[in-house]
């Protein structure tokens, strides 16, 4: 646990306040136009900052700035060949669809994805199939997110293990239940916009601090290949992890790691100097963590017996190997020397591999997982290529933006400063944790989701004032990441089942006064929803988004483009990539469900397998069921195909709708 | 008529795609094979991968020794060359593109008049 200044406290609490200020700026806003248009697209009318914010921060989720430091953290510098798509995914993902998204929406008058698709294709089946699926999808994912946003606020504020969560749970709900239901659209792109500058400023902030406290990147990298390895696995060590040699003639020992059990310290050490030989261990006790995971590393227990006031006089501690050189053979399996092998838990006779990664294995691929296997073979890194700025263009989230901006310049200028954003936050990103592997080596695998939280306070945390205010902000910034993701999926699942599935669906005469309320209700309902599901939320949490940004891919990515540039797509077409790429993205993932491994075919990530099959169906499917209907090829494809004279769709649908009131 | 926007958009989505291409198969190709210091398929995997069908490449295989810093900035030199220069590289391209290729077509139906701010009304 860390202390939280009150720097912290204020700042965060500053930043909350700034949130509601925001939503109720925009709730005024809200009352000054018509409410469909306004609440979930912002009326169209999104500047270049706001676009590019908006963008920007909702497709940085609480992993950018939880996971991904996580991840750099314990591999090292492959990780900035993990995420080196985003050099393009900025101007992919806003330059490919963008415009032509943004023209068909303000022709058909669609303030929703599946009203785009159900208009574009004529049909009511594929907009009702795309509206459950983005429920679906998106519920998995907000569970995931409250259930991040819960963490941070409990690992913040340093609040204890057994209500610290479900309090955690309650403030995040609130806060941006409240501020979305109440503000809409506009209120969560403002937001976006101040996180989307939270996380900028304390990334460009923080990068130079780190790199003067680490010598230099090159005193760093010196650093990183002189440490002893460290464990990749969170078990401590087992037998034959550490050398125990004794100073004097005598004594001879073992280690003997019992079963972890909870204990107030870190790890307990016991030792009977009178028992027999057969019996003269160092017994270590392994305290866990509330999920049953242990958070001691090897270092942790040579540190305790070196300290130990019997066991340090007698005993020098040493890991098995020497100058750094060998610890595991070229896959991690297990060496003579020993440094890889079977931890031995005596009290159930369970047994779990250990690895260890090298200073090196750091400063180069493909990385090592706790099983010993690449961390990023080539199969990975070619489906990470596509997964960050091709699997970007397919999240109806931020396609939803692409139809809410005001003109052509305004997407160019958003394009620029997008591009400016990533790179000012991912690069950095990997230079700040790779050094802060040197600056706090003491985390392992399962706590390095700590990694961010404890750079800002105690890397800069004990530099002064100025630096603690840029702790808090940097504390801030994956709460804001969180909230920004969370907000904009909110919304998503309230205008499906009010736009999609009540107004489009059931009552296309609903008035408006019932439209608002409706979209209160089902933005506050959902909302608790999702916070009750939370409560007892699932141990995967990273797997999830992975799952959910893939599946959101594979099925909307397809329909959407093809539907946009392809004159042949036709709705039997557009279905039958939705649907494929759907089965497929859950059929790969669902062995995970039971406990097993997701299917990597040919080692390949099911993102690239769901849009293969997505657009070979699509293609195929559109091919062999004859031409398109030519009033939908001359709708959206030729210029004299405007919508009746002075009135877009929307223009009709909202006179419908105010004529009713 | 072909519908302008529908033109131009098609035109910049070739345009972006064929970038993310060049991108994905320079950084792919050149971190993986200037950047691993392994280049066999784990002994544990089991069925066909890529790894296996590309082959072993072990004369690839990095040795630590031979780790450079260009320029002094600190950074390993398959980074460098692999990901920071290309990164630089479609900044600057992103920059062109759109300066000099993108084109700042009219988005709103003909119906839809704007007021004096520049904004819609729809």
């Amino acid at each position: 646990m860390t202390e939280t200044s009150p720097a912290t406290i204020i700042t965060f609490i500053a930043y909350i306040a700034c949130v509601f200020v925001l939503a109720a700026l925009s709730h005024r806003l809200l009352a000054t136009k018509s409410f469909l248009g306004e609440y979930f697209l912002g009326s169209r009318g999104l500047g270049s900052w706001a676009l590019a914010f908006t963008f920007a921060a909702t497709a940085a989720s609480g992993g950018s700035f939880t996971g991904f430091p996580s991840l750099i953290y314990s591999y090292g510098w492959v990780l900035a060949f993990w995420i080196a798509s985003y050099m393009v995914a900025g101007v992919c993902s806003m330059g490919v669809l963008g415009k032509r998204l943004n023209q068909v929406a303000r022709k058909t008058g669609a303030i929703t994805i599946p009203d785009v698709l159900r208009d574009r294709y004529d049909s009511t089946a594929l907009g009702l199939f795309a509206t459950a699926t983005i429920i679906f999808f998106t519920v998995c994912n907000l569970i995931a997110q409250f259930k991040a946003g819960a963490l941070i606020i409990e690992e913040t504020f340093n609040l204890p293990a057994d209500w610290g969560y479900s309090a955690g749970l309650i403030i995040f709900a609130v806060t941006v239940i409240f501020y979305t239901a109440y503000g809409g659209f506009r209120a969560v792109v403002w937001t976006d916009v101040l996180q989307g500058v939270v996380m900028v400023v304390g990334i460009t902030l923080l990068l130079p601090v780190i790199l003067r406290q680490g010598g230099g990147m090159e005193s760093i990298n010196r650093k990183l290949r002189e440490r002893p390895p460290t464990l990749v696995t969170s078990v401590a060590g087992a037998y034959n992890d550490l050398v125990i040699q004794a100073k004097g003639k005598l004594d001879t020992a073992g280690l003997l790691y019992r079963h972890p059990q909870r204990a107030d310290a870190p790890l307990q050490i016991r030792w009977d100097a009178g028992a027999g030989a057969e019996h003269r261990f160092i017994e270590v006790y392994l305290a866990t963590d509330g999920a049953g995971r242990t958070t001691s590393t090897g270092n942790d227990v040579k540190r305790a017996i070196e300290q130990h006031p019997s066991l340090g006089p007698r005993f020098r501690v040493r890991f098995p190997y020497d100058n750094n050189e060998i610890v595991t053979d070229r896959f991690g399996q297990r060496t003579e020397r020993g440094a890889t092998g079977v931890i031995g838990l005596d009290s159930d006779r369970s047994t779990e591999r250990f690895v260890f990664l090298r200073g090196d294995e750091v400063l180069f691929g493909p990385g090592r997982s706790n099983r010993g296997a690449p961390f990023h073979p080539l199969g990975m890194a070619i489906s990470f290529f596509f997964m960050w700025a091709i699997t970007g263009m397919g999240q109806p989230g931020t396609m939803l933006r692409l139809m809410a901006f005001k003109d052509s310049r305004t997407l160019k200028r958003a394009i620029l400063t997008v591009t400016g954003f990533y790179s000012m936050v991912y690069l950095p990103l990997v230079f700040i944790f790779v050094s802060a592997r040197v600056l706090i080596p003491e985390l392992n695998a399962e706590n390095s989701d700590k990694a961010m939280v404890l750079v800002t306070t105690r890397v800069v945390g004990d530099m002064g004032l100025a630096y603690q205010v840029l702790g808090a902000f940097l504390v801030a910034a994956p709460f804001a990441a969180v909230m920004s993701t969370v907000d904009s999926f909110l919304l998503m699942i309230s205008s499906g089942l009010v736009r999609d599935i009540y107004q489009r669906t059931i009552n296309p005469q609903v008035s408006e006064r019932t439209v608002k309320r409706a979209s209160y209700a089902t933005t506050v309902i959902v909302g608790i929803v999702v916070t009750l599901l939370a409560t007892r939320p699932p141990d995967f949490l990273q797997r999830i988004i992975v799952f959910t940004g893939s599946g959101f891919a594979a099925t909307f990515l397809c329909p959407v483009m093809l539907g946009l540039f392809w004159k042949g797509m036709k709705r039997q077409g557009a279905l039958s990539a939705m649907v494929g790429g759907f089965v497929v993205m859950v059929g790969f993932f669902l062995p995970t469900l039971f406990g097993g491994s997701r299917i990597d075919l040919l080692g390949l990530h099911p993102n690239l397998w769901g849009l293969l099959v997505s657009f070979g169906l699509g293609l195929l499917v559109s091919k062999g069921t004859g031409p398109a209907p030519a009033h939908l090829v001359d709708r959206y494809f030729y210029k004299s195909s405007s919508p009746q004279p002075g009135r877009s769709t929307e223009d009709r649908r909202e006179s419908r709708v105010e004529g009713s009131a | 008529m072909i519908d302008p926007v529908f033109r131009n958009s098609l035109r910049e989505c070739i345009f972006l795609l064929l970038l993310w291409l060049a991108c994905c198969l320079y950084t792919v190709t050149y971190c993986y094979l200037a950047g691993y210091l392994v280049h066999e398929p784990h002994p544990n995997a089991t069925g066909p991968s890529i790894g296996k069908l590309v082959g072993p490449l072990t004369a690839f295989d990095r040795q630590p020794q031979s780790l450079a810093t260009p320029l002094g900035l600190g950074v390993p030199d398959w980074v460098f060359y692999g990901v920071i220069t290309p990164w630089l590289v479609a900044v600057v391209v992103t920059v062109l593109f759109c300066l000099y290729f993108f084109v700042e077509d009219d988005l709103s139906p003909p119906s839809v008049e704007r007021n004096e701010s520049g904004t819609i009304h729809d």
